[in-house]
């Protein structure tokens, strides 16, 4: 891998905004068929493996493993009642980090919030500008979406279709497996397809008292499907396949990329072929745009630590900042031509705002496993997955949609019974008694796609680099809250199907964008009038702007969206290809 | 003393606060401060000085026996003492930019003293491991009073206590003998637990 000086003279055929799930994997798929690439990153390229330090001990570590002192990570509390851009009473941390930054490996790749602020309603918005985003640290659940939710207004009326079938998709997915390697089990189920899996990991005994337990209400668990490849890559010498070495419970991420991260598993490969330049540092403030034409015509940067200002030119312009900020980015490129932003003559651009609710949970015990000897049970990329259950067959008078569960079980490197009340020789003998048995899983559920929860510019308010800040209209609704308590309910009793003892069960809602899976501000869709993108994610409006991050979503599913975000991408970006092949950009 | 019938804190805490000041004498007199020139030794170390800690000896003796309480060494494994748990605590104090944080310790390891003078008649440290059991036992039984200086400084320092004797080589490889962070030829699922050490 050979890193050049970016040529910011020559036109290239197209520039990618944004390195991280989507960014990488359009910068594969386009140097493949040999176009010359642009790949513009807001942040810098950190030495990653010095961050991540994945097998670090914790009395190895000057802090262990906490951030230190100078810096504050933002509470559930600090997001609900205090507001950003986070004022008086945080004075003291010379750093501020979204919740996700509470640990000193990812100090570095999540932003400093005081140089990103953002307005209006709460939102725990975690962003990461560095080389490959948020990637870096993802909880690497990797899951198909179906028909389920690419034709749930078929099922139940609400929202719209997406303008893609799951049999338009199911190649791309094949290929995204094969390239990035997804361990899991197959289960055949018509809602939560199959992928093409390596080998998987293994439930242990108080998990396979769950699955067993819940089967007779014909639920399913199976063992977590993570991007992490377990029997490595042949084609890709930038990763290893993993060793169970653990570690992967902390918030971080993976020294040895076994788990996907978008630099080593797309962006270095790409960078082999010598069609990729790479300009870290580039912070994209407009998409520049022939006035007489309408098309675009490539991007005005500002260097993020030099302040300077930069245009460069593109035959084709690929926005993936993320589904925020590249709604963003499109509302920012207002002109005389498209004066309510780029791409946006049908109002949509900022709306249909829609993620994951979380935050309604269970833990327990598995009581034949207390006193037990210690066992190794976080040696793998995760847990299970409960897989949904509602609204597939029979209709809930609550609400619409669905929603699954992530969960793990067993001992970790720190105690999960830490929180024991009491002290003393019985608090120390409890904890060690009790750490192989507990098992716990938090739900995350579908928020429905809705016009009214949006984003748009603050027209006061800017970043470091003097953009203008985003301004948060969003909110959960009724459908939301009402699936909440469903999800308290459900979770109370498989686990008293499984005969555990239940410790703590919540329908306590976190924050709006506690999941990190935000989605649908650039929506795909046939109709112009109500959606910005066409079914392979190119703008209505401008035929050479493609927008191919989580934000073109219809709806959120209620599956993590990261390998749907790369599938769509993939077979968009070949659309692109061929349309440019063809002169019709 | 037990969940069932607690000591009611805040009816007794009204007799310890008042009678404190005879019984105790000098000792009420509250412990120094940490002054702003060993805020300043301390980030900005003399050469070859070792940094300035943010406990007297006598107050880092006492968290240190505050800390055993919490966690004891026992036939198991070691305790509190043994992890340098009060070592660890100095160090995340002296590095905090959260006053509040410092002065509920210093408040609070002089509350703990004017307790033990109240049930027991004596300092925390000169007291019996029963009797030091009994004074932290009325604050863990009031553990909802987070209105109460020394609660709060009880949640603290059991927050602190367990989560550097957990984070330490004994905590995790004597007490807890944790099995991983480790390279795995292979995956260890339930039909392998029991001899994957």
């Amino acid at each position: 891998m050979v890193e050049r000086d970016a040529d910011l003279t020559k036109t290239y055929d197209a520039v990618i905004i944004g390195s991280g799930a989507a960014g990488g994997m359009a910068s594969h798929v386009l140097t493949t068929h040999g176009m010359k690439v642009l790949l513009l990153e807001a942040g810098k390229k950190l030495p990653i493996e010095q961050e991540l330090r994945s097998m670090e001990w914790p009395y190895d570590n000057a802090n262990r493993g906490e951030l230190p002192p100078d810096r504050h990570s933002l509470s559930f509390n600090e997001y609900t009642i205090r507001r950003p851009p986070y004022g008086p009473g945080f004075e003291k941390s010379k750093h501020l980090h979204s919740y996700i930054g509470e640990s000193d490996y990812v100090k570095n790749i999540v932003v400093d919030e005081r140089e990103n602020p953002y307005t209006g309603t709460n939102y725990a918005w975690v962003r990461a500008r560095c080389l490959g985003g948020k990637t870096n640290i993802w909880g690497r659940l990797a899951l198909r979406l179906s028909d389920y939710d690419f034709k749930a207004k078929d099922r139940d009326g609400y929202g719209e279709n997406w303008p893609i079938s799951y049999s338009d998709i199911a190649p791309y997915y094949d290929k995204v497996d094969l390239y990035l390697g997804i361990t899991g089990v197959k289960e055949n189920l018509p809602y939560l397809p199959d992928s093409i899996f390596q080998r998987p990991t293994k439930l242990n005994c108080a998990e396979v008292t769950l699955q067993q337990g819940i089967k007779k209400m014909g639920r399913v668990l199976t063992q977590y499907r993570a991007g992490v490849t377990s029997d490595g890559l042949k084609h890709n010498k930038y990763r290893s396949r993993c060793y169970g070495r653990g570690a992967c419970g902390r918030k971080g991420g993976c020294d040895i990329h076994a788990a996907f991260d978008s630099p080593t598993g797309l962006i270095y490969p790409a960078m082999d072929t010598g069609n990729l330049t790479l300009r870290t540092n580039a912070t994209v403030r407009e998409i520049t745009v022939d006035q007489d034409t309408g098309k675009a015509t490539g991007v005005h940067f500002i260097d993020s630590q030099t302040m300077k200002d930069y245009n460069v030119r593109a035959k084709a312009v690929v926005v993936a900042a993320s589904t925020l900020e590249s709604a963003r980015l499109l509302l920012l490129s207002k002109s005389h031509r498209y004066p309510n932003g780029l791409a946006n003559s049908s109002g949509h651009v900022g709306h249909n705002f829609c993620e994951h609710i979380m935050g309604p949970g269970i833990a327990g015990r598995a009581k034949d496993l207390v006193g037990k000897p210690p066992t190794l049970d976080d040696g793998r990329p995760g847990g299970f997955y409960l897989t949904r259950f509602r609204n597939l067959t029979e209709k809930n008078p609550g609400f619409i949609r669905g929603y699954g569960f992530e969960g793990s079980s067993g001992s970790a490197m720190f105690p999960r019974g830490a929180d024991t009340h009491g002290f003393g020789a019985s608090f120390k003998e409890e904890v060690r008694r009790n750490q192989g048995a507990y098992i716990g899983m938090g739900a995350f559920g579908e928020v429905l796609s809705r016009y009214e929860n949006y984003v748009d510019l603050d027209p006061v308010v800017k970043d470091k680099w003097g953009v203008p800040a985003l301004r948060f209209h969003y909110k959960f609704g009724e459908n939301e809250h009402n699936m909440a308590k469903d999800m308290k309910e459900t979770a109370q009793e498989m686990f008293e199907a499984a005969g555990f003892e239940i410790m703590h069960v919540s329908d306590r809602v976190l924050t709006e964008g506690w999941s990190i899976h935000e989605l649908g501000t650039v929506r795909m869709g046939n109709d112009a009038k109500t959606s910005v993108l066409n079914q392979f994610e190119q703008s209505h409006d401008v035929r050479n702007l493609f927008v191919v991050d989580g934000s073109a979503f219809v709806n959120a599913s209620c599956q993590n969206p990261t390998w749907t975000i790369m599938s769509l991408c993939w077979r968009s970006c070949d659309y692109l290809v061929d349309e440019m092949k063809k002169g019709n950009l | 003393m037990s969940i069932e019938n607690p000591i009611d804190l805040r009816q007794d805490r009204r007799q310890w606060l008042k009678t404190s000041a005879t019984v105790l004498g000098a000792s009420l007199v509250p412990l120094p401060a940490v002054s702003a020139e060993t805020l300043e030794g301390e980030t900005a170390p003399a050469a070859g000085k070792a940094e300035a800690r943010f406990f007297t000896p006598a107050q880092h003796t006492l968290v240190e026996e505050l800390s055993e309480t919490i966690i004891p060494a026992d036939g198991h494994s070691g305790g509190a003492k043994a992890a340098k748990v009060a070592d660890y605590i100095d160090q995340t104090l002296r590095k905090t930019t959260d006053d509040t944080q410092k002065s509920l310790w210093h408040e609070g390891l002089r509350l703990i003293d004017v307790m033990s003078q109240h049930y027991n008649g004596k300092t925390f440290v000169q007291a019996s491991s029963e009797e030091r059991i009994a004074v932290l036992t009325v604050l863990s039984d009031n553990v909802k009073l987070t209105d109460l200086p020394e609660v709060r400084f009880f949640v603290e320092l059991k927050h602190l206590t367990v989560h550097a004797y957990y984070t330490s080589k004994i905590g995790i490889h004597d007490e807890l003998e944790y099995q991983g962070n480790r390279i795995l030829k292979e995956y260890v699922g339930c039909d392998d637990q029991g001899t994957s050490s």
